[in-house]
């Protein structure tokens, strides 16, 4: 039997995710909701209130704080329509674990399928709509990042993925490129980064 | 049969022992006087085929791989661990390579636990192998994708995806977290739903498997390429090479003795039997897990001053932490982590290969760069 073949034979196993809850998520990628003062390694957790901003999931904060299952975390300051149609993004990793790596790929798997909404991965910074940074800010990397930020046309967008990124989680300082987008999570979960990259790109609710 | 696995901090690492020291060095084969039109070509940090940041200088006139070596310190990271309690240090440690998350903290925490002479509970122990053998499903699912990824095959590519996304989600509702970050602290395993079964995976991988390794286009890419039949080697390069070496069976702290596997070995060296022996490892993950019943476990420890040595076998071979600890911190670590003996493997096996080898082979050991540009401070 030919690939093609193969391919239709299992049938189609994308979900309807965002018109439905997402199917199945691991509880320490989401809103974390409580009340009381924990010793919190990160400061996520200050005067009784959760900045996803800063939070690792370390589970320190439990049960005073447990996760709510909400996975709309991240923020969108800054979103542009003319991507509605075809959004190409080029992932930076400057200085990961590898766990934003994985999910990120994860969302082209077929449970969710971000070709389905027009966003694909590039393989160079001339092509790409929108810079996607992971990880904390290396030394090494500076430069790379730097070169990579001025080879994308105008207009583009920047997303910071992961905590790292965005605020140097336990590991380091986060990237000094100011994002219009940021992802939170320790990695953030596949859910949360299409439901992000969705609403950056300007599509319709 | 002893073994050198490699360089530990001050100490070079045996299977059965270690010595202070330096390992014997094994220089990379380098071909001398350089032809009319050969010249170095760099590739990376950031390149879009390439998964982490990671520079590659490769010496080639062409389509001959004269040399090849991987710089791993674009994207390198000082983490400050030391003076850390702990439950702290593990927190960091986590986060050193997210696909091997789990094998670093258990390496980790075997070292503390050896230090600290306790009789750790058997469920405590089995639940460490069950978090280290579905790590190594999810990630030679993912190395067995990038190997078809590198073919452009795109049918089983979405397949193993759909796979790794499974898997990754019965771990995320095991234990809470998809990579067992906040899983492992000093005295307590969490578990967030111990009702989650892995039958189904076998099924849908065993498809999988048989359709990409009768496909001639594909296998022809992988026999052949990048042989390195090494007694250095390590994890699955070395059981490719049909070395018997796997950290399971010589280190005891963890009781894999008490289930039924098998190691799987197999005879050609190449990316082809790294491919093969990674497959059916799957299965034997598979087996094992079965044979583990999971439920939450607290667990008490005293823990002492001194230094040890923990060691497991990762998805990709041994992995080591040295730690040294005072009045309950931790004042000395050292890691041996399987992608930098990997890194020296494959620079090794890419010489006199052709340039179309490279990314096959490159994908074939399953290196981690994440988890060799660290330096602890």
């Amino acid at each position: 039997m030919n690939w093609f073949l193969k391919g239709l034979k299992k049938g189609i196993k994308t979900e309807k995710f965002p018109k439905t809850n997402p199917i199945d998520i691991a509880p320490w990628s989401t809103e974390l909701n409580g009340s009381g003062n924990v010793n919190c390694p990160t400061k996520a957790i200050d005067n009784g209130s959760w900045n996803s901003e800063r939070c690792i999931y370390c589970r320190r904060c439990y049960p005073l704080y447990s996760p709510t299952g909400n996975i709309d975390i991240f923020k969108v300051n800054k979103k542009n329509n003319i991507f509605r149609r075809s959004f190409y993004v080029y992932p930076i990793d400057i200085g990961t674990c590898g766990g934003c790596n994985l999910e990120l790929k994860l969302i082209s798997s077929p449970q969710y399928d971000m070709t389905r909404f027009g966003i694909f991965f590039t393989n160079t910074p001339r092509h790409a709509d929108a810079l996607i940074i992971m990880g904390v800010m290396t030394e090494g990397m500076k430069e790379p990042l730097l070169n990579a930020y001025e080879a994308m046309p105008e207009p583009k967008l920047i997303i910071a993925l992961g905590v790292c990124a965005i605020s140097g989680g336990i590991l380091g300082t986060g990237s000094q490129i100011e994002p219009d987008v940021i992802i939170p999570g320790c990695p953030p979960n596949p859910y949360t980064i299409l439901k992000a990259l969705i609403e950056a790109k300007g599509d319709k609710e | 049969m002893r073994r050198l696995i490699g360089q530990l901090g001050k100490f070079c690492l045996y299977s059965d022992t270690y010595f202070e020291g330096t390992c014997p060095h094994i220089e990379n084969e380098e071909i001398a006087n350089s032809p009319y039109g050969a010249f170095n070509f760099t590739y990376g940090p950031s390149a879009g085929g390439l998964f982490e940041s990671v520079g590659i200088d490769i010496n080639t006139f062409g389509e001959y791989i004269r040399n090849i070596k991987v710089n791993p310190n674009y994207k390198k990271r000082e983490i400050r661990i030391l003076d850390k309690s702990i439950e702290d240090a593990i927190l960091y440690i986590e986060r050193i390579n997210a696909a091997f998350s789990a094998s670093h903290v258990i390496s980790f925490l075997s070292a503390i636990d050896k230090i600290s002479e306790s009789d750790i509970d058997s469920d405590v122990l089995n639940l460490r192998i069950l978090q280290i053998e579905m790590e190594r499903i999810r990630n030679n699912l993912f190395v067995i994708e990038r190997l078809v990824e590198s073919a452009g095959f795109q049918v089983p590519l979405y397949q193993l995806q759909y796979l790794i996304e499974n898997v990754n989600r019965k771990i995320g509702k095991l234990f809470g977290h998809r990579y067992f970050f906040g899983v492992n602290s000093l005295r307590k395993i969490n578990i967030n739903d111990p009702k989650v079964d892995f039958t189904g995976i076998e099924r849908e991988f065993k498809t999988i498997y048989e359709d990409i390794i009768e496909n001639r286009i594909f296998i022809d890419r992988l026999q052949g390429n990048g042989i390195i039949k090494d007694e250095r080697s390590i994890g699955p390069a070395a059981r490719a090479a049909g070395f018997y070496y796997d950290a399971r069976i010589e280190d005891e702290f963890l009781p894999y003795k008490d289930f039924d596997f098998k190691i799987s070995t197999y005879n050609s060296a190449d990316a082809f039997g790294r491919l093969i022996v990674r497959s059916e490892e799957i299965f034997e993950s598979l087996r094992i897990i079965s044979q583990i019943k999971v439920k939450s476990k607290e667990y008490k420890i005293k823990v002492n001053d001194g230094e040890g040595i923990g060691r497991v076998e990762s998805p990709s071979g041994d992995l080591a932490y040295f730690v040294k600890v005072n009045n309950g911190k931790v004042v000395n670590i050292d890691l041996l982590s399987p992608s930098s003996i990997n890194i020296e493997l494959f620079s090794k096996s890419m010489v006199k290969n052709i340039f179309t080898d490279f990314p096959f082979n490159w994908e074939s050991f399953g290196i981690w760069i994440s988890e060799v540009g660290v330096r602890f401070i």
